[in-house]
């Protein structure tokens, strides 16, 4: 019998795009309760242990309380810094127990974050964040069903795909990582990480582009589309001298972004960009580069793999799984 | 924000730290030395968040304060003769050394005052906001609190109205883990205090409030759809506060430990900052250094005039009273 990660980021879903755009807030509340939801799919679908981090709001195990005559839940030895640091350092504790599979609860900067410490981690994201590219808009009971047939055994074939990822090699400094998109902007800080200044974009390399997305895989989409399922991914260079893309950049939010260049870029074919400026990961503007400092992106198919939740259910209703 | 951020916005934003830093210290150490009378509540670590919100206000947008409320004044423009001179109980102190620490207030640079009651802040700054959209004026009203304040009636009411009417408010908690001596978790349910916002039916948002940079972007984008007559935002800094509740001890005490105090010195706002406009040659170290100087100079010139100011007369107790 396996065992099912659990990780809900109590940051997700709150930063400065609850008012520069229309993105929702979302409370923990909420988190806790899509939690419950989860735990009950993934206990109707066989699943008797839990690794859960325990965060600082108490979001995973407050909702694991409900069910302790039913289950048996153990804490991740991780931070509790109330920082990306706490997922990192989730990730790899569960990488070390060996999870069959991870639920996370967050966007895509949340499931990056659990990348780093676990780069091809077997994830089963539910969208709480801001931009959710990589996470998909889902009901928890049935993700975590499936997450539920996948730890008891019962459906183990082809129910994963691994994606795309970006390895980020930065001239002097430690690597980092982005699962949907890197973009180079002439911002000197990180501020409050949001990418507020379309004007002040210069490059980014998408993983897919894909036009009923958010966000900056948006632009990309809605010019030169590319799955995730696609061995590619796409270049984009702004500026005047192209077409111009009306793109919803985040939720509720649309700007008109002019496209110089956009090439398709072949998986292990690295690119470079350099400073001065900023990169953001995935929406968020997390690492500044200086006058000259050069950024070496690399796509490959060396991401996380994630759950095809209609499959596996699927699947499940095959073999009777929930049959009495 | 269409433009990326002037290099005069950035040094504006490390002057306004530095002032705050270095009259909370000097202060600190009068208050132990026994020359200033009274309580001083001290905001050494919090100063990114005043910086932030007070670069985007004019002198006539209004804050409230609190109990915590040096830093608040020297951001807004608060003078250090002035200043020094209240808190030391002189008559040429803001309000005629009638007020203390806790109360200093300044009409002209729309500081209507720090409060000794914990929450007392948000009604009069949501009655100042009321003021300005009634008045058409697109100045906005900005209330700092606490997240032990977040607890208080008169912040629920005050927010409740403020999104009822749409005013020109900006709710800054800052969040800094204690209300006094209590652990958050221990006072409240939640530990994010903006995910009350959507219940007022206003936006919430949380930053760093140890990023200066994080702030400023922020509490921008709030004031100006304020300004825009979009209504009230609850902003969210965490925060943390390296001294005691009152004084400036800060080690060695019992409700938290040393390393957590430690821990949030690494983040420390003024250094990280420092290290990040030196990094981008925009603020040399020695140039840095000569804004601690300059301020230490005018520090020490305020403590003077404060001392050789008068105490105010007897006879002054009535004067300046509203009811």
């Amino acid at each position: 019998m396996g065992t099912i990660g659990l990780l809900a980021n109590p940051a997700s879903g709150k930063d400065v795009r609850r008012l520069v755009a229309r993105a929702s807030v979302f409370d923990n509340q909420e988190k806790r309760a899509i939690v419950r939801r989860a735990v009950t799919g993934a206990v109707a679908g066989g699943a008797t242990h839990f690794i859960y981090h325990n965060d600082a709001h108490g979001i995973t195990q407050q909702a694991l309380d409900e069910f302790a005559d039913q289950i048996t839940a153990t804490a991740v030895d991780s931070t509790q810094m109330g920082s990306a640091l706490d997922t990192i350092s989730a990730a790899r504790a569960m990488r070390e127990l060996d999870c069959s599979v991870v639920i996370t609860l967050g966007g895509d900067g949340t499931n990056r974050a659990f990348c780093l410490g676990w780069p091809d981690a077997p994830l089963l994201p539910i969208s709480t964040g801001t931009n959710n590219v990589f996470p998909v808009l889902q009901e928890a009971t049935i993700a975590g069903a499936a997450a539920g047939l996948i730890a008891s055994g019962q459906v183990t074939e082809g129910v994963f795909s691994q994606q795309k990822r970006i390895l980020v090699n930065i001239e002097g400094e430690r690597d980092d990582l982005a699962l949907i998109d890197v973009l180079l902007s002439n911002e000197r800080f990180v501020g409050a990480r949001a990418l507020l200044k379309p004007n002040q974009f210069r490059s980014a390399l998408l993983t897919r582009a894909d036009p009923a997305a958010v966000g900056i895989t948006s632009i990309g989409g809605l010019l030169h589309p590319i799955d995730a399922a696609d061995d590619c991914g796409l270049w984009l260079t702004f500026g005047e001298d192209g077409d111009v893309i009306h793109a919803p950049i985040a939720p509720g939010l649309y700007h008109k972004i002019p496209i110089s260049a956009c090439e398709p870029l072949a998986l292990e074919q690295p690119i470079c960009c350099s400073g001065p400026g900023t990169l953001a990961f995935d929406g968020e503007r997390e690492r500044t580069l200086k006058e000259g400092q050069v950024a070496t992106l690399t796509l490959s198919r060396s991401g996380p793999y994630i759950v095809d939740v209609a499959s596996a259910l699927r699947q499940a209703a095959d073999i009777g799984s929930f049959k009495i | 924000m269409s433009d990326n951020i002037s290099n005069e916005t950035l040094l504006d934003l490390h002057r306004r730290m530095v002032r705050i830093r270095r009259f909370e210290e000097n202060a600190g150490k009068l208050m132990e030395d026994g020359k200033i009378p009274g309580a001083l509540h001290l905001y050494v670590g919090e100063e990114a968040v005043a910086s932030g919100v007070m670069v985007n206000l004019t002198d006539a947008d209004q804050i409230t304060s609190t109990h915590r409320g040096h830093g608040h004044c020297i951001a807004k423009g608060g003078a250090f003769d002035r200043m020094f001179a209240e808190l030391f109980g002189r008559s040429t102190g803001y309000c005629k050394g009638k007020g203390g620490s806790m109360h200093i207030s300044n009409m002209e640079l729309g500081i209507l005052g720090a409060n000794g009651i914990v929450g007392g802040g948000p009604p009069i700054a949501m009655g100042a906001a009321f003021s300005n959209k009634f008045r058409k004026t697109k100045d906005v009203a900005v209330c700092f609190f606490g997240d032990g304040a977040s607890n208080e009636g008169s912040f629920h009411e005050a927010a409740n109205m403020a999104a009822l009417y749409k005013l020109p408010a900006i709710f800054v908690c800052e969040n800094n883990g204690y209300g006094e001596y209590t652990p958050q978790a221990n006072h409240q349910a939640i530990v994010d205090v903006a995910d009350r916002a959507p219940g007022y039916g206003m936006p919430g948002v949380i930053v760093d409030g140890m990023d200066v940079m994080a702030v400023y972007e922020a509490a921008g984008e709030a004031i100006a759809r304020a300004r825009a007559g979009e209504g009230p935002t609850l902003l969210e800094c965490k925060t943390y506060r390296y001294f005691d509740h009152v004084g400036v001890r800060g080690m060695g005490l019992t409700y938290r430990t040393d390393e957590e105090v430690e821990e949030w010195r690494k983040k420390d706002p003024i250094e990280t900052f420092e290290s990040r406009l030196a990094e981008q040659g925009i603020l040399s170290a020695e140039a840095a250094q000569a804004v601690h100087d300059e301020t230490m100079a005018e520090i020490k010139s305020a403590i003077k005039f404060a001392e050789d100011s008068p105490f105010p007369a007897p006879s002054a107790v009535t004067e300046d009273v509203y009811a």
